[in-house]
């Protein structure tokens, strides 16, 4: 086994390669560029080389720079993590001529699949099915219909040159196909000045399942499952899970040995992905592409095979043959995985950056029967930086069954706090708990399918709402009985009070509640059932946690000057206590009307103004372009929301703006 | 006697109608409460206690004798908040538009002086028309009588204004004379001459928001201290903010239950700091890591933002924290955050609030704007303050002291009691640049000679070190144990004596 290697790369895959290597006794070079100097993959390191200033392009992406890194410190390979240089075939050719090893596949192997015609004809040689379709040049109808009789209904009609939705037809049957030709061509040629069109396969309720496999440099590979990655927003995967709620183990079995094939077809020899697109209506998949290297998504594989895919990795690429046979991948149980992304998801998922001024993830091994796996990298006070993938961690779960790796996976969420930045955990937990997500019918439309609007949180179930309202009395309880117990009193201090009202949302529960001495009380909503609620809650924490009815549960509590904010999953609500009188009075106020921001251009996110598109006096339409800011290495293009004059431009390109900064106002 | 209790009960229930039930549902539907609903709100339930609900007004000019309401006008008496013991005067508008008559004034004094006499707070809710014109001269009488009072109480019971409705004229000058105003949004405003005479005198054309409204004070003016949605919230914080202090100047602060250890260690601070000195932090991030539970009810808010100010616990006792805000202008001096964190530290000194000071300031703000406008003066106050203050004061220096703002943020020559710094402090006459430009003169145009000074001036005089060896600091800390040292240190000063030489007042540069 190697006695040191480097780690091309940075936050929370270096410290995942960190972890196998320290098991194994392999000591660890990380580089690092400015953002990372103080990161914890830096301080887990055995050893690090700084290589540069932070944006990727001067540090992470600079071949040489890594290489010098290899040079100066002894190592004896690189693992490249994912993304900035794992699927770069001249940089692993590179290293193979300068005698650095690779933790990854060989040269050739990386540019067969990085070509998406390349990888597509190599598939279908070694067999893999690839979506059916015709490339070629259609003369005339009756060939389009020709053509998809073979390739069989329904089919899809695209035109070459189209793109966002324009120029494509689907077609279930002849007719329809004699319809449409013409209609997308004219279309074509009306859209783009060119007719030209061709025809594929229509997959129904399109999924995406992708096979890991697992080869080494002596022929030997071996396929571990899949993993199902259907759920995304704009191509960005945001939950992960194997196996896949689809497959039976006869289509498993004919997508991993396809899968093995064209591995073997380009002697790969490394631990990689082979993604298809799989049909929700008959099990029918096709080979969209193959990934060089390990992905983000690796987890959920590890979780439930059992074998620890760095490690694989790294004895492979040392010259091991592989031990494990195809007869030992068994799939145990189920594994989830989020990612919780520095956005916020109230505001279109726009990037949020900032400082962790709190980070208190979960804690890993046993949960609410199943098991928490946290692969992060980052701690309480770190940066997120606009420099890098918007990322903060992966959150792993794993239970006997589907049903169960999800609920410990809402459960982790629940003790998942983080502070300073927003993050889009209540909206994993939405969707973790959204009933056709939980059905398992999922496409690679999900989101955009059952949250067509964006996410604006989710009303609380019943049993929510108590857990609400009881963890809110509780608190309000327990300061209660401080605030009355302060020194320099007149009076001597009363029993504490029962009777308060709990405005959650808008909505008033009266509740009676006994607060015990010990972290336990009875709490009555609404002169209805006692409930009893445990909790080691005491002020100071954020997190409200405990049995309640005997049933464990955990909500995010923070205290505010506009009142309790509580969270819980996809929840977010405000909540007042008060006396009864109070509470009757705070119904009498009228809700304040929002102040129009129609007139205002308020920067959505903290960013760098990268252009400013309006001048002072300039008439602006409503849906205009007015500025772009720029964060994460995102741009948005900021819009007007209404007509009228450009009255104020409050910043200029190259600022950097805060959240909710005006910067332009109209008149 | 049955019947005599009866109409006794007949009568109160008059008075507590105020202007009647069209009027209150009038309050309510501008989204205000009553006056007596707002007492009901603030204090503890069913310990108001009222005085002088029959009192009518006298006057007998302009019909006035035909008009008679009990109360005239402003709801008095005392309770408590959380058990302790306030006074309270809360202006209904129902009632005469809350205007103030000779009587109106003489029930707010009465509960002012039994404030000072039995050492309470004193909270005025304010929600009215200003002078009632039929009284003339009587009732600008009131005003001054309660004015008088305002000052002599001033630094003997702590006084909040809380701005809920209308207060313009005289009306307005009661607040200035307190220690804390708050407002609530959108439905409050305060000026001394309204938008009517604007325009008469000057032709400007304003609104009453635009003009005095809590988007302006709480931001712009500074005469607010903060700013709330509506009247509950308003009053629910102002139950937070008596919780924090003494009934009186007589009286340590409260002290409550604390469920946060003094130990507690936040690994954190230690990359609060940004590797580049010159980027910007939030330093409430350090408040709300050192106080109890991370509780924190600041002052000021919007207002010279560049200076946080505030009021914490640390092991369950009060203290105001006084913090420069790298988020804004660097942090650097002006004459807003002197003249808010000045006030502030004058009020916990009267009311032995221990100061604790986080320092990260690069001077004072430079400019004409700033010098025109006084900047000496209103920077010395802060000086004057600090200098003044003999309550327990603790200082950390976290990052830049440079200059005369080194000395004026509670240093050790101000009589600080502890002064630590951070390692990563600069505790320098000024930045490396201005220091290298000045010292070595002579090599300016030298690109390389002035690099290699300013990279000698950095290694030898921007840390801790320097002062350390002078004993200017009394410990260089590591920054997750500030809590610890802190608390530390308060415990050692809570027996502190020392006092300023006898003087009828000081006269601190107004």
């Amino acid at each position: 086994m190697f006695k040191k290697i480097l780690i091309a790369n940075r936050g929370e895959i270096a410290v995942r390669v960190i972890k196998t290597c320290r098991r194994l006794g392999v000591q660890t070079v990380v580089v690092y560029s400015d953002a990372d100097a103080d990161s914890m993959a830096v301080e887990m390191a055995d050893e690090t080389v700084y290589i540069g200033a932070s944006p990727a392009s001067e540090s992470y992406l600079v071949a040489d720079k890594i290489i010098d890194a290899v040079r100066q410190t002894g190592a004896e390979a690189i693992h490249p993590g994912f993304g900035f240089l794992s699927e770069n075939p001249v940089f692993a050719k590179r290293l193979e001529e300068e005698g650095i090893g690779w933790i990854g596949p060989n040269a050739y192997a990386i540019e067969a699949m990085g070509d998406k015609i390349s990888s597509k004809k190599l598939a279908a040689e070694a067999g893999v099915s690839t979506v059916p379709g015709h490339m070629g040049l259609i003369e005339d109808t009756k060939e389009a219909v020709k053509i998809s009789k073979e390739i069989g209904y329904p089919v899809m009609i695209k035109a070459s040159a189209g793109g966002g939705g324009k120029g494509i037809r689907v077609a279930a049957n002849d007719k329809e196909v004699e319809e449409g030709f013409p209609a997308v061509k004219a279309e074509a040629k009306a859209s783009f000045g060119d007719d030209r069109v061709f025809i594929e396969k229509f997959i129904l309720e399109p999924r995406h399942i992708e096979i890991q496999v697992l080869g080494d440099k002596h022929g030997n590979c071996i396929y571990l499952v899949e993993r199902e990655c259907s759920i995304q927003r704009r191509n960005q995967k945001v939950i992960e899970e194997a196996p896949s709620p689809l497959l039976d183990p006869e289509t498993r079995k004919k997508m991993g040995e396809q899968a093995v094939a064209l591995a073997k077809a380009v002697n790969y020899d490394s631990a990689g992905t082979v993604e298809f697109v799989a049909s929700g209506a008959d099990k029918g998949f096709y080979f969209l592409e193959m990934n060089t290297r390990l992905q983000v998504e690796h987890p959920v594989t590890e979780m439930i095979t059992g074998v620890d895919l760095v490690e694989q990795m790294l004895r492979v690429a040392y010259g091991e043959t592989l031990k494990l046979k195809q007869s030992d991948i068994k799939i145990n149980g189920w594994a989830v995985e989020s990612r919780v992304y520095a956005e916020d998801p109230y505001r279109n998922f726009l990037p949020s950056i900032g400082r962790l001024k709190r980070f208190h993830a979960p804690s890993e091994g046993a949960l609410a029967g199943g098991e928490v796996r946290m692969d992060s990298g980052v701690r309480e006070g770190d940066e997120i930086s606009m420099y890098y993938d918007p990322m903060i961690a992966k959150l792993i779960t794993h239970g006997k069954d589907r049903d169960t790796a999800l609920d410990v996976h809402g459960e982790a969420l629940d003790r998942f706090h983080i502070e300073g930045i927003q993050d889009n955990m209540p909206f994993i937990a939405a969707v973790i708990d959204e009933e056709r997500f939980r059905s398992g019918n999922i496409t690679t439309a999900y989101i955009k399918d059952e949250f067509p609007d964006g996410f604006d949180g989710v009303e609380p179930t019943e049993a929510q709402e108590i857990q609400l309202i009881c963890s809110a009395a509780y608190v309000h309880g327990f300061f209660s009985r401080r605030a009355a117990d302060t020194s320099g009193r007149m009076s001597p201090t009363p029993d504490a009070r029962r009777d308060w009202i709990v405005i959650l949302g808008d909505k008033h529960h009266p509740v009676t509640l006994d607060l015990g001495e010990d972290g336990e009380a009875e709490i009555t909503i609404n002169g209805g059932k006692t409930h009893t609620l445990v909790t080691g809650w005491y002020p100071g924490q954020h997190l409200v946690e405990g049995l309640l009815d005997g049933q464990p549960f955990a909500v995010k509590f923070a205290d505010r000057t506009e009142g309790y904010l509580f969270r819980h999953r996809g929840v977010a609500l405000r909540a007042l206590v008060c006396t009864p009188n109070v509470a009757d009075l705070h119904a009498r106020l009228p809700e304040k009307e929002k102040p129009d921001t129609s007139k205002l251009i308020i920067s959505p996110m903290p960013g760098l103004v990268v252009s400013m598109d309006v001048e002072l006096g300039q008439e602006v339409q409503e849906g205009e372009a007015v500025c772009v800011v720029e964060a994460m290495k995102m741009q948005n293009i900021i819009r007007a929301e209404a007509n009228g004059t450009v009255k104020a431009i409050n910043v200029a390109a190259g600022d950097s703006v805060a959240a909710d900064e005006i910067m332009v106002e109209f008149g | 006697m049955k019947d005599v209790i009866e109409a006794l009960e007949a009568k109160r229930e008059e008075a507590r109608q105020g202007g009647g039930a069209a009027r209150i549902e009038r309050q309510h539907a501008k989204g205000k409460l009553s006056a007596r609903e707002r007492i009901e709100v603030l204090l503890d339930e069913g310990s108001f206690e009222e005085y002088d609900m029959f009192v009518e007004h006298q006057c007998s000019d302009f019909g006035m004798d035909e008009q008679k309401i009990p109360g005239d006008g402003v709801v008095t008496g005392q309770g408590t908040i959380n058990g302790r013991l306030v006074y309270v005067f809360s202006k209904d508008f129902t009632v005469f538009g809350g205007s103030l008559s000779k009587t109106h004034a003489a029930k707010i004094v009465k509960v002012q002086k039994a404030a000072v006499m039995n050492g309470a707070p004193v909270v005025g809710i304010f929600d009215a028309g200003g002078a009632r014109i039929q009284e003339g001269v009587d009732s600008l009488a009131g005003y001054a009588d309660i004015f008088m009072e305002n000052v002599l109480s001033s630094g003997v019971i702590p006084q909040i204004s809380v701005i809920m409705g209308p207060c313009a004229g005289g009306d307005v000058y009661s607040p200035a004379l307190t220690d804390f105003i708050f407002m609530v949004k959108d439905t409050s405003y305060m000026y001394v001459t309204g938008p009517d005479v604007v325009k008469t005198v000057t032709n400007e054309e304003v609104t009453h928001e635009s003009l005095g409204g809590a988007s302006v004070h709480a931001a712009k003016s500074g005469v607010v201290d903060g700013a709330f949605e509506n009247d509950i919230e308003a009053l629910v914080q102002m139950r937070r903010l008596i919780d924090f202090l003494p009934g009186s100047n007589r009286e340590d602060p409260p002290v409550r239950t604390v469920y946060d250890s003094a130990e507690r260690v936040e690994d954190s601070l230690d990359t609060l700091i940004p590797p580049n000195p010159n980027s910007p932090y939030d330093m409430r991030e350090l408040i709300e890591k050192v106080a109890d539970e991370g509780d924190f009810f600041e002052i000021s808010p919007k207002f010279g933002a560049n200076i946080l100010c505030g009021f914490g616990r640390i092991e369950g006792s009060t203290v105001g924290f006084v913090a420069n805000q790298p988020m804004t202008l660097a942090g650097v001096l002006d004459i807003d955050a002197s003249r808010k964190a000045s006030r502030f530290v004058r009020f916990c000194d009267c009311f032995n609030i221990p100061v604790v000071t986080f320092v990260d300031v690069p001077g004072f703000m430079p400019g004409t704007k700033q010098e025109y406008g006084g900047l000496i003066k209103h920077g010395a106050k802060l000086l004057f303050a600090y200098a003044e203050a003999t309550v327990p004061k603790v200082t950390v220096i976290t990052r830049k002291a440079y200059g005369g703002a080194y000395d004026v943020m509670s240093s050790k020559h101000l009589r600080g009691d502890v002064n630590y710094a951070w390692p990563t402090a600069e505790i320098a006459v000024m930045g490396a640049k201005g220091a290298v430009e000045i010292i070595f003169r002579k090599d300016l145009g030298d690109e390389e000679k002035i690099a290699a000074h300013t990279k000698m001036y950095e290694d030898n005089f921007a840390n801790p070190y320097v002062a350390a060896r002078k004993g200017y600091i009394d410990d260089i800390i590591m920054p997750h144990s500030t809590r610890r040292r802190i608390a530390k240190s308060l415990r050692a000063l809570a027996n502190k004596q020392l006092e300023n030489p006898w003087k009828k007042h000081d006269n601190i540069p107004l």
